[in-house]
This record gives structure tokens, C-alpha cells and sequence, in this order.
């Protein structure tokens, strides 16, 4: 047997107590030790990933090791170590000590393990190994109300939402009579999807799924939380867990896709094409999504809630592409993942940043930016450009995939839907934009100049170039790489709708 | 060559970056002067008889989707390329007196210059597009940190009008892309003509709704930067508030990407769907022409009646494109040189008054002739060259419009738009008679305060002058460049078009 593909995993758990012993033994006065530690123990899990053989082959009857687990994989380290770096330079809170280390790699793991879980109890199980370590990294700062409070909501709902995807499962497994994804693909080929649980049984998992990506209407907590967990958290939560939810999503979404719900297939032809059972559902989620993410965007007034709604919009347009199920869709997917990595990576940097200099997240406090550090304000306005969408950043490229898979398939109305929505959010990111360069600050008082370490300015590169190099030379690399990954994907069966 | 042309600039805003402050305006004119030096040498290696695109680069950018780094250049795009790096040249020299955060803005300016010029001679149309949102960052900076009073306001509508179109755009575009498998704006044109040889009047995406849909989509991306009535509320606040040198450049070649949009792309590619148009875009362009004037007329404030007399010029533009003849375009792309030239004189004609008087208001002023002799004479010459008096410019753009309108299908309408000259002349003669004649009132007396045109001022105003009066007179030099693009491209496929839509609906 060979235990190879499951090695990335054992050394992320490996990590997990040596962080937490090292902890102990320096007795926290040397935080730099853990803190290397958690970032070679990251780093060497997404290298060791990278070079795994993508056989798709099924280890122990319930993981997979294909192109895709690799790629989600390394995405999740690279975020992780993204994060314990940024935590590093964020706004102050007490210094990052052995326990929020163990967290992140535990989050990390479950991330891991997730996306190549062809299970459904280990998808579950990794589900939950990424949910629990999250409410803790939220309620992290004990002394502060915010955070406390954006951990319980987050218990809460997460709670919830996990129960409804459990009884959905539940409901799953006692139609197929198996836990596996073989048994889950032979059992739609038979008219067990024509009964009405299993429409229902596919709704209450994707309620888990909503949560985990924030998807309307299971959104409720992301503001919250966001807002209350220090910006590096909030980063980490919007890109990994996001990410993974999605890739979890995929696999799930892969194998029941072409379960045709025959009764209901014909009255609602125009609704369920190809005989999707997913998209209605996925359909209805992005147009929500979208539009409630981009119109309560518009209202916020600091930066971190502001980022949360603009995470909940990008969650629709993902959704969007994932309606189309196309190789090309799921292509165009991973580039606009690859993309939000960055873009929101470094948005909460910088949020994180300049919380940390200005003392608070209020866009009123950023007022006048623009002229206390010039790179710090250039750095943001790149990255909410890109958000929005605008060429020659990465963000354009992204969403123009995003568009072009989804008109491919003549889903016209679902693509209009989603450029109105783009020229919404140009509103509010703009407006960041306009407080930090057009407004004036408030009072003299803090036009001081900001300074900023050579460490941040470096991080701040670091996500912030990639914006530029892709939205301009090499997505069509890129583009190749998604599409080879996409094409991997076992259990999606007859692709195309 | 166009390579060099269009990222010279950027080399400029480099420079700009390293350079200190104080140089950073002596390098936006240099890169600026260069840059037009460059393209009169563009215009020299051409040859204006041929057909087709010339200087042609094309390297293969993602191949996955067959999107390529295509520039060229046709005589439609060297006439307003020439105008481009005229005006911003000008608008350099202008550009002199701002001292808030000089580097930012010469870094701005010459980042928008890139875009302009990238729109002129993209050949595919996702550079196009990329070029033609690049320009929206430097502009809402350029509006918004030194504009006037509402800046911020202004700012922000003009980037959300203008997405908003571009959006629509990027809808008509990617249909388009889907349909055909190309970018090339050449190969599309191409197919749009062979779909239009079969008989096929659904054209390149093989269906007249779907094709009307994508028109009616760029129509609107493109008539919102002319822009056309009812899409143009963005523009009076959008000129009024940007600092004398941008409304320069936006009056003057930003307007003109529209134009060129429509005539590059729209117009080519559903020639069917733009004939089955002409109607309503007559319509808008009438009252774009008439309501224009008018309310240019209530003006109170001297560069918004500006503003509001170029949303009735570039009336004139659709006008003549709607129409279809040789004529009818031939005045559209005229008007679009010769108000590009009279729009940035006349914003730096109050520029030159707002720098000394600090207000714009038409009714406060009086008697300037006498204190500024010089100036007079100036502004009145742009007064007279946009309300298109014969000899300059104006005349030549708007008699050549009238008679190609008159000339198509859509004559009633262009009778009516006649309406809208007698209008620009009432106003601008009301609004001469008010500012520079009557009695000089005790403030304006003082000389010191009150000097006559500098000399910067007069490197402004004079070369652009120069290029209206020999506009005015030898009107074949600009034509020639682009007619025979008109001639023997649009108007035959417009014809064609013609035929095939009134033999459906007959």
C-alpha cells in the first residue's frame, strides 16, 4: 500500500505538536522559533504536495491524490503561511503564540484533507476539522468584546448549518446505501434520483457548503466574524476556507451532476439544463450572492465588514462559473481562485496594516492616505481595482474567464446579472480609493507620515505584484495549467451540460 | 514603431517617478513633444492611398484564447492620433502652473496619454478594451484630487458612467468573440462583409436580434464617452470640475474615443443592425444637438455652457454617422478634429479668466476687451470657430455633416438640427457681448491683476489656433487621410446593409 499521498497531511499534524511543544519548552518567550517552525512546516507540506504523484488513484477507500487535491492543497499552505506571516505585521494583538499556530496548521489540515476526500463521513469529518480550530482562531483576542462576540456567532451558525448538512447526508447515505463517491456515481445512474428526498437531501448539503463559502442566504455570520477577528483571520477565513469549501463542492457537485430528476426534468426545462440537478440551486445562490453582496457592500463604513461583503460577492461569481460546469467553467474557477488568493490575501493585509497605524478600520480614518505613505495607498488602490475587476489587473482576467465560460453556454441572463453586479462594486471599492487619495483628513492632527517597516512593505509585494504580472503577461499560462487540473478531475462525468 | 509611440509615455511616467519634483513637468512636456514628433513620423511612412492598416506588429500574447498584442494604423486612426498627441502636448504646456503633488499628476497625465493612444491602434479587441479602461484610473485621479469644488462628486459619476458603458461593452464584445473565434478586429470586419455579400442580415452573429442586442450594448458603451443625449449628465460636472489642462484632453480626444469606437467597431461589425438604428440614433443626435444648445444657453457658468456646447457638437457626430453617406462620416470625423482642436482652446480660454478672476460666472464678468486686448481676440476667434463661422474648422465639419445627412435617409431630422447652429451662435454672441464688451466694471480695471496672455499661455492658444484656421481653409489635408477608409470600406457596407434590411422589411 503505498501511504505516500497522505504524507503532506501526517506533516501538518506533526507540526501541530511540535509547534505546540515548542511553545511550551521556550515558554513563549521565543515566539520566533514557532513561529519558523509553522512556516517550514507549511511550506514543506506544499512543496511535498506539489511533488506527489497525481495518480487519481483512491488511498485507504476514502481520499484521492489528483491534480486537483495537489492544487487545493498547496493553495491552503501557501495561505497558511501566508497568514502567520501577516499575523506577524497586523493590527496589535498579543503575540502570536503556540496555540493560534496549532490552530492555523489544524485549519489547514482539515482544508487539506477536505479537498481530497472522496467520502462522504471524511468530508464531514474534515469539514468540521476546519470549522472547529476557526471559531477559536475568530475568538482569538479573549479581551476583546468584538471578537468573543464574532466567535459565538460563528459557533452558531456554523453549528447549524453543519447539522442541516449532516441530515442531508444522512439522508444521502440511506438512498445509496454507501458512504463512498463510487457508490454515491452508481447510485445516480438508478431512478433513485427521482425521488423528491434526494433534491432535498442535495439542498440541505449545500446549506453546509453556503456557510463554508458564505453563500447567501447562510452569509449572516461573514461581516460579523470578519469584523471581529483580526484582518490576517479574516483573510485566512476568506481565502482558505472559502477555497476549500469549493473544492469540496466540486467533488460533491462532480459525481451527482448528471443525476436527471425525470419528473421534474420536463416542467422546468428551461431551468434545468442538461438535466443539472445543481443548477437551480447553484444558479439562485450566485444571483443572490452577487447581488446581496455587492448592494450591502455599498453601505459599509469600515474597511473589514466592507471586505467581508465584497468576499461574499466573489463567492456568487465563483458560484456563477460553477453553474456552467464546463471544463472551461472549472478552469476559469481556479483562475479566479488563484486570483482572490491574492487580491484578498493582500486586501486584508493592508487592512490589517493600516489598522494597526490608524488605530481603527473606519474608512473616515483613512482619509488623506494617499499622502501619508504613498506605496501603502498605491499597494490598495491596485488591489481594489483588481477586485473590482478592472484590466490590466489580475482581477480582470480572472472574471473575464468567469464571463466568457459563462456566455459560452448561452446562460445570458446569468452573465448580465453578474457585469451589473461588477459595476456596482466599483462603487464601494472606489470609494476606499476616494478616501484614501480624494478626501482630506479630518483634522491635522494624524497627516503625519506613516511608516511602515521593510518587513510589511516586502509582504505587501509579494501579493501585490502577482495582481500586476498576471493581469498583464502570464494568465495564459495559467490558463493552461486550470484547464490540465480541471481535465483531472475523476467522478465528473460527462462534462458539458 | 506604434509600439514606441504608445508606451513612450510610460517611459515618461518612469522618468517622472525618479526624477524630482520639480522636473516632473519639464518631462511630461518633453515626453509629450516627443511623442508627437513620433507620430508626425507615423503620418510621414504612411501611405494614405493605400488600403487597409499599415505598420502592423503582431505577436501571439495567450494563445489559449487567441488573444494577440495587434497594433496598426489606418487613416482614421492617424487623424485622431494626431489629434491626440496635439492636444496633450498643449495640455502639457498648460499643466505648468500645477504645483499639489506635481509628480502624481504628470504621472497621471502621461498614463492616460498610454490609454489614448492604445485605443488609436489596438487591433485586437481585448488590447482595445484593456486600453480603453486604462484610461479611466488617470482621469478619476486627475478629476478627483485636482478638480475644483465638487471633484469628488465629479469623479466618481464620470468612473461609474463610463464602467457602466464599458461593461456593456465587454457584453457586446465577448459575444461577439464567442461567435466568430477571433479578436481581430480586422477578421471581424472582414466577416461582418462576407456575412453581408451572402445576404445574411443577421450578420456575424447570424441572428438580427442577437446582433441588435450587441449593437444596441456598444452603441451605449461608446455614446456614453461621446457622449450622446441621454447618456451625457456625467459630462458638464466631469468638465467643470477637472483642473483647465483634463478638461482640455477630455473635451478634446476623450470625446473622440466614442466616435471612433462607433466607426471602428459598431458600424463595421452590425452594419445592419447600425442602418435599422439610424432612426433613433437621428433622433438622439437631434435632440443631443438642439437641447444642447439650449441649455448650454441657461448656462450661468462659463465652462459648463463649454461643456454643454460639446455635447451639442458631438451631436453632430452621430448625426453624420446615422445618416451612412460618404459625407455624412466624412463631417462626423471632421467634427470630431475640429472640436477636439476648438474645445481645448476654448477650456483654456477660461482657464486663462478663472486663473485671474477666480469665478466663471458669465454674469460677473464685463468689458475684458479693453483690459485684455489680446485675449479678446483669441477667445473670440474660438467663439467663432465653434459656432462655425466660415473659414475655420467648425464651418467645414458642420456643412459637410449637413450635406451627408441630407444626403441619407433620415433628412427631415438633419432640417431640424439646423435649429441647433442658430442656437450656438445666439449663445456664444450673447455670452461675447456679455464677458468681453459692454462697460469694464471697476474690478476688472486693474491691469496688474488683469494681464494680458502670458507667454505660456500664448503656447497654448496659438498653435491650436494655427491648426483651427488651417482646418478651416485646407480641409483636404485631414480628409484625405481618412476618406479612403469611409469611401471604400464603411459607406458600401453601410449600402449593402441598407439594401438587405429595406428588402426584409419590404
Amino acid at each position: 500500500m503505498d501511504w505516500s499521498p497522505i504524507y503532506p497531511a501526517a506533516l501538518l499534524t506533526l507540526g501541530i505538536l511540535g509547534v505546540l511543544i515548542t511553545d511550551l519548552v521556550t515558554k513563549g518567550r521565543r515566539p520566533g522559533v514557532a513561529i519558523g517552525m509553522a512556516f517550514a512546516v507549511l511550506a514543506g507540506a506544499g512543496v511535498w504536495a506539489l511533488g506527489l504523484k497525481t495518480s487519481g488513484d483512491v488511498v485507504l477507500g476514502v481520499l484521492v491524490v489528483d491534480k486537483f487535491a495537489v492544487v487545493f492543497t498547496v493553495f491552503c499552505c501557501v495561505t497558511g503561511a501566508i497568514t502567520v506571516l501577516a499575523t506577524t505585521r497586523g493590527e496589535a494583538f498579543r503575540r502570536p503564540g503556540g496555540e493560534f499556530l496549532a490552530l492555523v496548521l489544524a485549519a489547514v489540515l482539515g482544508m487539506s484533507v477536505l479537498s481530497m476526500s472522496v467520502d462522504l463521513i471524511v468530508l464531514y469529518l474534515a469539514f468540521e476539522t476546519i470549522s472547529v480550530p476557526s471559531y477559536v482562531l475568530v475568538a482569538m483576542r479573549r479581551a476583546d468584546a468584538k471578537s468573543n462576540e464574532a466567535g459565538l456567532k460563528y459557533v452558531l451558525f456554523g453549528g447549524v448549518s453543519s447539522a442541516v448538512m449532516l441530515y442531508g447526508l444522512s439522508l444521502l447515505v440511506g438512498l445509496i446505501g454507501g458512504t463512498s463517491f463510487e457508490a454515491l456515481a452508481l447510485a445516480v445512474q438508478t431512478p433513485m434520483v427521482q425521488q423528491p428526498v434526494f433534491i432535498v437531501a442535495c439542498v440541505m448539503i449545500f446549506a453546509g457548503f453556503a456557510f463554508k463559502i458564505s453563500a447567501v442566504p447562510f452569509h449572516f455570520w461573514a461581516p460579523d466574524v470578519y469584523a471581529g477577528a483580526p484582518a490576517s483571520v479574516a483573510g485566512f477565513l476568506a481565502v482558505a476556507s472559502k477555497a476549500a469549501g469549493f473544492a469540496a463542492l466540486v467533488r460533491v457537485v462532480g459525481v451527482t451532476v448528471t443525476a436527471i430528476p425525470q419528473g421534474l426534468a420536463d416542467p422546468l426545462g428551461a431551468f434545468w439544463p442538461g438535466g443539472n440537478v445543481w443548477f437551480p440551486i447553484l444558479a439562485i445562490a450566485a444571483v443572490l450572492t452577487m447581488t446581496v453582496g455587492n448592494l450591502a457592500a455599498l453601505k459599509q463604513t469600515e474597511i473589514k465588514r466592507l471586505l467581508a461583503w465584497s468576499s461574499i460577492a466573489h463567492a456568487g461569481y465563483l458560484l456563477l462559473v460553477m453553474c456552467v460546469w464546463t471544463e472551461d467553467a472549472l478552469a476559469a474557477m481556479l483562475v479566479y481562485l488563484v486570483a482572490y488568493l491574492f487580491m484578498n490575501l493582500a486586501a486584508f493585509l493592508l487592512a490589517g496594516i493600516s489598522i494597526r497605524e490608524l488605530g481603527t478600520g473606519e474608512l473616515k480614518a483613512m482619509r488623506g492616505m494617499g499622502r501619508r505613505h504613498i506605496g501603502l495607498a498605491a499597494a490598495f488602490a491596485i488591489v481594489l481595482f483588481s477586485l473590482t475587476g478592472l484590466p490590466p489587473f489580475f482581477g480582470f482576467v480572472a472574471k473575464l474567464q468567469v464571463f466568457y465560460a459563462v456566455f459560452d453556454q448561452g446562460f445570458v441572463w446569468l452573465g448580465v446579472v453578474g457585469l451589473v453586479n461588477g459595476v456596482i462594486s466599483l462603487y464601494y471599492y472606489a470609494r476606499v480609493v476616494k478616501s484614501m487619495y480624494l478626501d482630506d483628513a479630518e483634522d491635522e492632527a494624524p497627516s503625519k507620515s506613516m511608516k511602515l517597516a521593510l518587513p510589511d512593505g516586502l509582504l505587501c509585494a509579494l501579493l501585490v505584484a502577482p495582481l500586476v504580472v498576471f493581469g498583464i503577461v502570464w494568465w495564459g499560462g495559467l490558463l493552461d495549467w486550470a484547464t490540465t487540473v480541471a481535465r483531472d478531475l475523476p467522478y465528473i462525468m460527462g462534462a458539458g451540460r | 514603431m506604434l509600439t514606441i509611440l504608445v508606451f513612450l509615455p510610460l517611459v515618461g511616467l518612469l522618468a517622472v517617478w525618479a526624477a524630482p519634483k520639480q522636473a516632473a513637468r519639464v518631462i511630461n512636456v518633453a515626453t509629450c513633444g516627443v511623442a508627437l514628433v513620433v507620430s508626425v513620423a507615423v503620418w510621414m511612412q504612411m501611405d494614405l492611398a493605400a488600403a487597409g492598416y499599415q505598420l502592423e506588429e503582431k505577436v501571439d500574447w495567450i494563445k489559449t484564447v487567441g488573444i494577440q498584442y495587434h497594433v496598426g494604423i489606418d487613416g482614421v486612426g492617424l487623424a485622431l492620433v494626431l489629434l491626440t498627441t496635439f492636444v496633450s502636448f498643449v495640455s502639457a504646456i498648460a499643466s505648468w502652473r500645477i504645483e499639489n503633488q506635481a509628480k502624481g499628476y504628470h504621472m497621471m497625465f502621461l498614463l492616460l496619454l498610454t490609454g489614448m493612444l492604445g485605443v488609436f491602434v489596438a487591433l485586437d479587441l481585448f488590447l482595445f478594451y484593456v486600453f480603453w479602461e486604462v484610461m479611466l484610473l488617470p482621469m478619476y485621479f486627475l478629476i478627483g484630487i485636482w478638480g475644483g469644488p465638487r471633484r469628488q462628486y465629479a469623479a466618481i459619476k464620470f468612473f461609474l458612467y463610463t464602467l457602466f458603458g464599458s461593461v456593456l461593452l465587454l457584453g457586446a464584445v465577448i459575444l461577439v468573440v464567442l461567435e466568430t473565434g477571433t479578436w481581430s478586429i480586422p477578421e471581424i470586419t472582414a466577416m461582418a462583409k462576407a456575412a453581408l455579400a451572402s445576404g445574411e442580415a443577421g450578420g456575424i452573429l447570424g441572428s438580427v436580434g442577437l446582433s441588435l442586442a450587441a449593437f444596441i450594448g456598444m452603441f451605449i458603451g461608446f455614446a456614453i464617452k461621446i457622449p450622446s443625449f441621454p447618456f451625457h449628465t456625467w459630462l458638464p460636472d466631469a468638465h467643470v470640475e477637472a483642473p483647465t489642462p483634463i478638461s482640455m484632453i477630455l473635451a478634446g480626444v476623450l470625446l473622440k474615443m466614442g466616435g471612433y469606437g462607433l466607426i471602428r467597431i459598431a458600424y463595421p461589425f452590425f452594419p445592419t443592425a447600425a442602418v435599422d438604428m439610424g432612426l433613433v440614433i437621428s433622433v438622439l443626435s437631434v435632440i443631443a444637438i438642439v437641447y444642447g444648445a439650449f441649455v448650454a444657453m441657461a448656462q450661468t457658468d462659463l465652462k459648463r455652457m463649454i461643456a454643454y456646447s460639446s455635447v451639442s457638437h458631438m451631436g453632430f457626430v452621430t448625426l453624420g454617422l446615422a445618416a451612412g453617406t460618404e459625407a455624412g462620416i466624412n463631417g462626423a470625423m471632421y467634427m470630431m478634429l475640429a472640436h477636439g482642436t476648438i474645445s481645448a482652446m476654448l477650456f483654456m480660454i477660461v482657464g486663462v479668466i478663472y486663473e485671474r478672476a477666480h469665478h466663471r460666472e458669465i454674469a460677473k464678468f464685463g468689458g475684458l476687451a479693453w483690459v485684455m486686448p489680446k485675449y479678446f481676440v483669441l477667445a473670440s476667434f474660438a467663439f467663432f470657430a465653434s459656432l462655425g463661422l466660415p473659414g475655420l474648422s467648425g464651418f467645414i465639419a458642420e456643412l459637410t455633416t449637413f450635406v451627408g445627412a441630407f444626403n441619407g435617409p433620415h433628412r427631415t431630422w438633419a432640417i431640424i438640427a439646423l435649429l441647433g447652429v442658430v442656437i450656438t451662435a445666439a449663445y456664444y454672441l450673447r455670452t461675447l457681448q456679455k464677458v468681453y464688451l459692454r462697460d469694464t466694471p471697476e474690478q476688472y480695471k486693474d491691469a496688474s491683476k488683469y494681464p494680458d496672455l502670458s507667454p505660456r499661455e500664448w503656447a497654448v492658444l496659438l498653435p491650436l489656433a494655427a491648426v483651427t484656421l488651417y482646418m478651416g481653409i485646407i480641409p483636404s489635408t485631414a480628409m484625405d487621410m481618412y476618406n479612403g477608409f469611409i469611401r471604400d470600406q464603411l459607406v458600401p457596407v453601410l449600402n449593402a446593409a441598407l439594401e438587405i434590411t429595406t428588402r426584409s422589411f419590404g
